[in-house]
């Protein structure tokens, strides 16, 4: 019994010893080693197992990746007067271990700090620009569908827009971080969204804007029938009255034509006139003679003149 | 916030197996823990990799190399660890919904996700706008160890950039037109960001999937679209109207010309066949002038006088007949 314990103890104080004589230090990781609250050296950046004296020596672990900070959503104002969600992330990374471990202790101390300092500063920029430069990048013009009507698109003009606000806050961020020990890399709006309120009123004028939108396209499409029907009105009237013109033309010169060859026939002569007198009028009477008429005729005529008798002169 | 920095000890060095008071006899003893070890040994040895996997093997921390799918060895007693990351599956993310159930028949939700999805656009109105992301991680390395939390960082940044292009075009535009360039912006700018960040990550396809206005205003929409098919019927049925009427006009002006025409080669074809017809009487006339006339005439009156029902013939030398006659019913007396 006493003789195990003479080894087995002897071995887990050895034990115990290298144990904490070595330490490893993460890929994702920077190390600080403290003697009685002291630093010792500087900071460990390079990954893999390193030695220190145990039990008088402490480790001390950081995050060496950018970290991540989660902004609450805040209601905010803007310059223009109107209360928008605002909801913003930022990456953050600990640029001086020693300063950060001394000034905010851990990540929470951390992000308390980044709460204060980001939530400020974005909720300065807010209120000093309107609405639309929060939510606009760019002077950027719409692009506009086939039947879009020319007003239905109202994009107002910025000065500054979003990414110029970005950066001022950040700018003004980083300015205040420098004796943390961390460094901001960057600041995004995540989500902008109106205030319920002031959402309704949105969804009003949204409502009316469709609304004029659909009664010009109605309009726009009685107006276009309304113009193909007088096209149609104005096409039928034009074919219709060239028709006419051209038949009455061509009847005309037919009428000349047929004037032409009969007195080319009967105007020859003296002759031929009388003739033709002649030949029209007896035709004339076999055809206004009918059953009906009744005629009177003395014995003078060349029909009749041979009743009185044979010889007659 | 999670706790991710343990202070002191662990250090991650060999775990040495605890040596219990034994109460078996000395020989029993030496046999388990050797047959303990050579377990531990074994299985902390042997990793294996799975095709879309690469494994990133940690020595005492550090990062010295990556392997390839198949079955490896490494260092034993956790001295050396393996992070596997899957390099070419393709990875998503999907924003303002989620998928309950793929398949065939996938099922969506989107409550509950409606932060996501609700945005602002340029002319400050509002759009729902849901999508998704596909990227692969293709640089490890970073991805595992350049930023905490990548997921959660990625995730951040596409609904950042989404809402800067939303932000940057009109209701319209998101709706309709500008879907397909929107989420090529997207994917364009998220890169960017990434290579930033040095996420690791490669974007590779943004998707937009259903882009609404938002609900209260939805009808609305619709209105207008229905509107705009109001307006295109009001055209089609004037214009079909148009296409009923124009060419049937056009036909019957054809037909009244055709007519004319008609008309015009028969008065024309009359009048030369009239001059042609009285020629050749007129030829054969003048050969004995009298008796043509005469017979002529004399013709006609048989033709003509037997269709009469009055006739009456007056002695020119007899006066006084004639005031006796009563002349205005000739027919009706039926007499000859």
């Amino acid at each position: 019994m006493n003789i195990r314990l003479n080894i087995i103890i002897p071995v887990i104080v050895v034990a115990l010893v290298l144990m904490n004589s070595f330490y490893v230090v993460q890929e994702q990781h920077q190390v600080i080693v403290t003697q009685f609250g002291k630093p010792v050296g500087d900071p460990v950046l390079t990954p893999g197992l390193n030695i220190k004296i145990p039990f008088i020596q402490k480790v001390h672990r950081f995050e060496k990746r950018f970290l991540e900070w989660d902004g609450d959503p805040n209601q905010l104002p803007t310059r223009d007067k109107r209360f928008i969600w605002v909801d913003t992330y930022a990456r953050w990374r600990i640029s001086d271990p020693l300063l950060y471990f001394q000034r905010l202790q851990n990540e929470r101390g951390a992000q308390t700090r980044l709460d204060d300092i980001l939530d400020g500063e974005i909720r300065n920029a807010i209120a000093k620009y309107d609405v639309v430069e929060v939510v606009r990048t760019s002077n950027r013009q719409a692009q506009r569908a086939e039947n879009e009507i020319e007003d239905e698109v109202i994009l107002v003009d910025i000065v500054s827009g979003r990414e110029v606000i970005r950066q001022e806050v950040l700018r003004n961020a980083q300015t205040r971080t420098g004796d943390l020990g961390i460094e901001i890399l960057d600041m995004e709006i995540k989500r902008i969204n109106y205030v319920a309120e002031v959402q309704r009123k949105v969804y009003e004028r949204m409502i009316a804007e469709r609304q004029r939108i659909a009664d010009r396209f109605r309009s726009e499409g009685q107006g276009q029938a309304f113009r193909i029907r007088g096209e149609k009105d104005r096409e039928l009237l034009r074919i219709r009255s060239e028709a006419y013109r051209k038949a009455q033309e061509i009847k005309g010169t037919a009428d000349a034509e047929a004037t032409d060859i009969y007195a080319a026939a009967y105007n020859r002569s003296p002759d031929t006139q009388s003739f033709y007198e002649f030949l029209k009028t007896m035709e004339s009477y076999k055809l206004i003679m009918d059953e009906e008429s009744s005629l009177v005729m003395s014995t003078n005529t060349d029909i009749y003149r041979f009743l009185k008798g044979s010889d007659q002169r | 916030m999670s706790e991710d920095q343990d202070y002191g000890g662990q250090g991650g060095g060999p775990q040495i197996p605890d040596i219990k008071l034994p109460q078996l006899k000395g020989g029993m003893v030496r046999i388990i823990v050797l047959a303990v070890v050579a377990l531990i040994v074994v299985t902390t040895s042997f990793y294996t990799i799975d095709p879309e996997e690469t494994g990133m093997v940690l020595r005492f921390g550090e990062y010295v190399r990556a392997t390839d799918p198949g079955l490896h060895f490494k260092i034993p007693f956790g001295v050396e660890k393996v992070i596997k990351v899957p390099i070419q599956r393709q990875l998503k993310e999907e924003f303002g919904f989620r998928t309950l159930r793929a398949g065939v028949n996938s099922q969506y939700t989107t409550k509950g996700y409606s932060g996501e999805s609700n945005m602002l656009t340029g002319d400050l109105n509002a759009a729902v706008v849901e999508w998704v992301v596909q990227f692969r991680i293709v640089d490890p390395y970073k991805y595992l160890f350049q930023v905490r939390n990548v997921n959660e960082t990625f995730r951040d940044m596409s609904e950042a950039i989404m809402r800067k292009v939303v932000g940057d075009r009109t209701v319209n535009e998101v709706l309709t037109v500008g879907r397909a360039e929107v989420a090529l912006q997207v994917q364009n700018d998220l890169q960017d960001l990434c290579n930033q960040y040095e996420t690791g990550i490669k974007v590779e396809q943004v998707v937009l999937q259903d882009v609404n206005p938002p609900d209260p205003v939805k009808p609305s929409f619709n209105a207008v679209n229905e509107a705009q098919q109001e307006k295109e019927k009001l055209i089609n049925q004037a214009q079909s109207e148009y296409n009923r009427e124009i060419p049937k006009a056009q036909g019957a002006a054809l037909q009244t010309i055709q007519e004319a025409e008609g008309y015009s080669m028969d008065r024309v074809n009359r009048a030369e066949g009239d001059a042609s017809l009285f020629n050749s009487i007129y030829k054969s006339y003048r050969k004995a002038p009298d008796v043509t006339r005469k017979r002529i005439y004399l013709e006609t009156m048989t033709e003509i006088l037997p269709r009469m029902k009055g006739k009456i013939v007056v002695d020119d030398e007899l006066q006084g007949v004639l005031p006796l006659l009563n002349l205005n019913a000739p027919a009706a007396k039926g007499g000859k």
